[in-house]
């Protein structure tokens, strides 16, 4: 008899009650709950509540297993874009100033860098993006939650504190922007103990010494790239090829550039092991996948940049039948960023197929939340994104690489307008500029409508933006040739592109 | 008695005198344009903003200290080469900041009450 009268009261409280409140008001607590502050989270929360809905965002980050940890903002803000792009101009600047004696500046002895002072700064910086993401979610009446968020039911959000205090939102509409986080390989003793990823190297207070980075995607070679720029010794290990899903020739450039410039690449190689010395210094086994051969070498840092994971796994998706591709882990995601529950959404790094990219996370997320607030249906066009590759020499690009035009169109099908030119600035440092490039992917026949547009040089991200809103008004190569260049600039010699890959002629590209 | 330490400075040296006396302690600090003898301020945001501020110190945190001060006249406040301009880097006034950290509240920012609430009670 007791017993029963214990059970039925331990359901009266967690779910009954519950239930109850949520009949008698016939409505949510609120409109939407977003878990996730990241670029698409914070996007999406912040347009909802300016088109009058009640919204909440979760956004909680699990220490890294060096214990680093940041604030609001997601990865972009925290251990992405933000303080790549800094440290990347804190190691261009470091050759600028070489150059600059070329042009004039004496400058007394041979100039250092100081790990500490740019960490301080670019981490102050980080503090204060965090600190303005506060100020808009209050601004914009958007209920911030520093928890731990997970689904109990289509419309119950579970938020937990780390010491497992618990709150529950009921929300009409759920959106799921947990976005990623760095992959520790799982077979190799000593990875997770001695090694660190992107989300600790730029919360490092010291500095990293010689490093070891391991893999050969963009994050390994922004990283690797502004390692060596700032005067360390650093490796990259390649297991097969750089810069994977980017178009090959432009990668090679990209990889070329950073061996003239000093970053040492093992290339077909994988790790075996970690071990630490006595020293304190990380000793890596490795194995030379093409000779058999074991290879071993000591770095003060190992830097794994081999994939990320999406973060799912403890938001309770299986119970809810909230589909994931089973490959990738991510959300199985509909052109409207639904899922297979209805009032449950998800966008982002998170969502299956979706380019992992701050700019494409926040305009889905403003779409959606205008979708889900009753203002217009417009779905978010996922092509023709422009990307850049911040390596120490910058790589930008809009629509297909050469090898998927060749695969949709055949390779008698395109037309493949490409140049070797040379900065104007690196005439005087006497600067190598043998990987500074460009091409121009077309149709063949008709007006030539451009499919991509791939450049290596300076501040490539600067020039492909403008190029990218040419791609999405449908420019063709006709276009192209009626644009007259800006001079003397780099951007121009797109324009001025004549020489075909088909035709075999010398593409370098002469002074005026 | 409060719960935190107000102190009263004018002018950066007594600033920076009132900073390095209480190193390692959580500092708000408010800047504004000074008062005059009937105690108002000639810059109209800090008037309006002061009562905001004020209602809210009740937020502050335990053992922490509150700064008020005072700038400088108009034209003081005016010279972009100010000490507070250059060194603190201060935009305008009022200012509400936490010392040493990125938190800040910047002119009508300082309007809000639920914004100075937050600041004195994020960590």
């Amino acid at each position: 008899m007791a017993a029963l009268c214990r059970c039925r009261h331990r359901w009266k409280r967690n779910n009954c009650l519950h239930v109850l409140t949520r009949n008698l008001t016939g409505k949510y607590d609120y409109d939407l709950v977003v878990i996730g502050g990241g670029s698409g989270g914070l996007a999406c929360s912040k347009e909802a509540a300016q088109l009058g809905q009640k919204v909440a965002v979760l956004d909680y980050v699990e220490p890294t297993a060096k214990g680093t940890k940041w604030g609001l903002g997601g990865t972009c803000v925290n251990v992405g874009c933000i303080p790549k792009k800094l440290m990347h101009q804190a190691a261009l600047l470091g050759t600028a100033v070489k150059d600059a004696q070329k042009y004039g500046w004496q400058i007394s002895g041979p100039i250092c860098h100081d790990w500490a002072t740019m960490a301080d700064a670019v981490q102050n910086h980080v503090r204060s993006l965090n600190w303005g993401h506060r100020v808009q979610l209050q601004d914009k009446k958007v209920k911030y939650l520093n928890l731990r968020g997970s689904l109990l039911d289509e419309h119950t959000v579970r938020g937990l504190t780390k010491a497992g205090k618990e709150t529950l939102l009921t929300a009409k509409n759920i959106v799921i922007a947990t976005g990623g986080r760095p992959k520790y390989p799982t077979n190799i003793p000593g990875a997770m103990e001695h090694g660190m990823t992107s989300d600790d190297i730029f919360w490092m207070k010291t500095s990293p010494g010689k490093t070891l980075v391991v893999g050969a995607s963009y994050v390994a070679l922004e990283c690797a790239g502004f390692l060596t720029g700032i005067g360390l010794d650093a490796t990259v290990m390649v297991r097969s090829i750089a810069l994977r899903g980017f178009d090959q020739q432009m990668a090679g450039l990209v990889t070329d550039y950073m061996e003239a410039y000093g970053t040492k690449f093992v290339k077909e190689c994988v790790p075996k092991r970690v071990d630490k010395l006595s020293s304190g210094a990380l000793q890596v086994t490795w194995t030379d996948t093409h000779t058999g051969s074991e290879h071993k070498d000591t770095y003060d840092s190992v830097l794994w940049a081999v994939g990320r994971a999406p973060e799912t796994k403890a938001l309770g998706l299986d119970k809810l039948g909230v589909q994931l591709k089973k490959e990738s882990g991510k959300i199985i995601v509909g052109a409207d960023e639904s899922t297979s529950v209805p009032n449950i959404f998800a966008f982002g790094d998170i969502g299956e197929g979706r380019p992992e990219l701050t700019p494409t996370a926040v305009k889905a997320g403003k779409l959606l939340a205008r979708r889900l607030a009753g203002h217009g249906k417009e779905l978010m066009n996922y092509d023709n994104v422009a990307t850049t590759v911040f390596t120490p020499l910058e790589y930008g690009c809009v629509g297909l690489s050469e090898e998927e035009a060749e695969e949709r169109h055949g390779k008698d099908g395109i037309e493949v307008y490409h140049a070797f030119y040379k900065p104007l600035e690196f005439s005087v440092a006497e600067r190598d500029a043998s990987q500074c490039y460009l091409k121009v992917v077309c149709e063949r026949g008709g007006d030539q409508k451009i499919l991509g547009l791939h450049f290596t040089g300076p501040n490539a991200g600067e020039v492909t933006q403008g190029f990218a809103l040419g791609l999405q008004c449908g420019a063709t190569y006709c276009h192209l040739l009626q644009t007259v260049g800006i001079h003397p600039t780099c951007a121009e010699e797109l324009t001025k592109v004549n020489i075909t890959k088909r035709s075999g002629l010398n593409a370098t590209v002469s002074g005026c | 008695m409060a719960h935190y330490e107000e102190v009263t400075v004018r002018g950066y040296d007594e600033f920076s005198q009132a900073i390095s006396e209480r190193k390692g302690k959580d500092i708000f600090a408010y800047f504004s344009g000074n008062k005059d003898a009937q105690g108002k301020s000639w810059c109209p945001d800090c008037v309006t903003a002061e009562p905001v501020v004020r209602g809210e110190m009740t937020h502050l945190p335990e053992g922490s200290v509150f700064i008020y001060c005072q700038v400088g006249e108009r034209a003081y406040w005016k010279d972009s080469n100010n000490q507070f301009k250059k060194t603190l880097k201060l935009s305008g006034v009022p200012t509400l900041l936490r010392y040493g950290t990125p938190q800040k509240l910047v002119e009508d920012e300082c309007f809000k009450s639920d914004l100075v609430r937050m600041m004195f009670t994020e960590d």
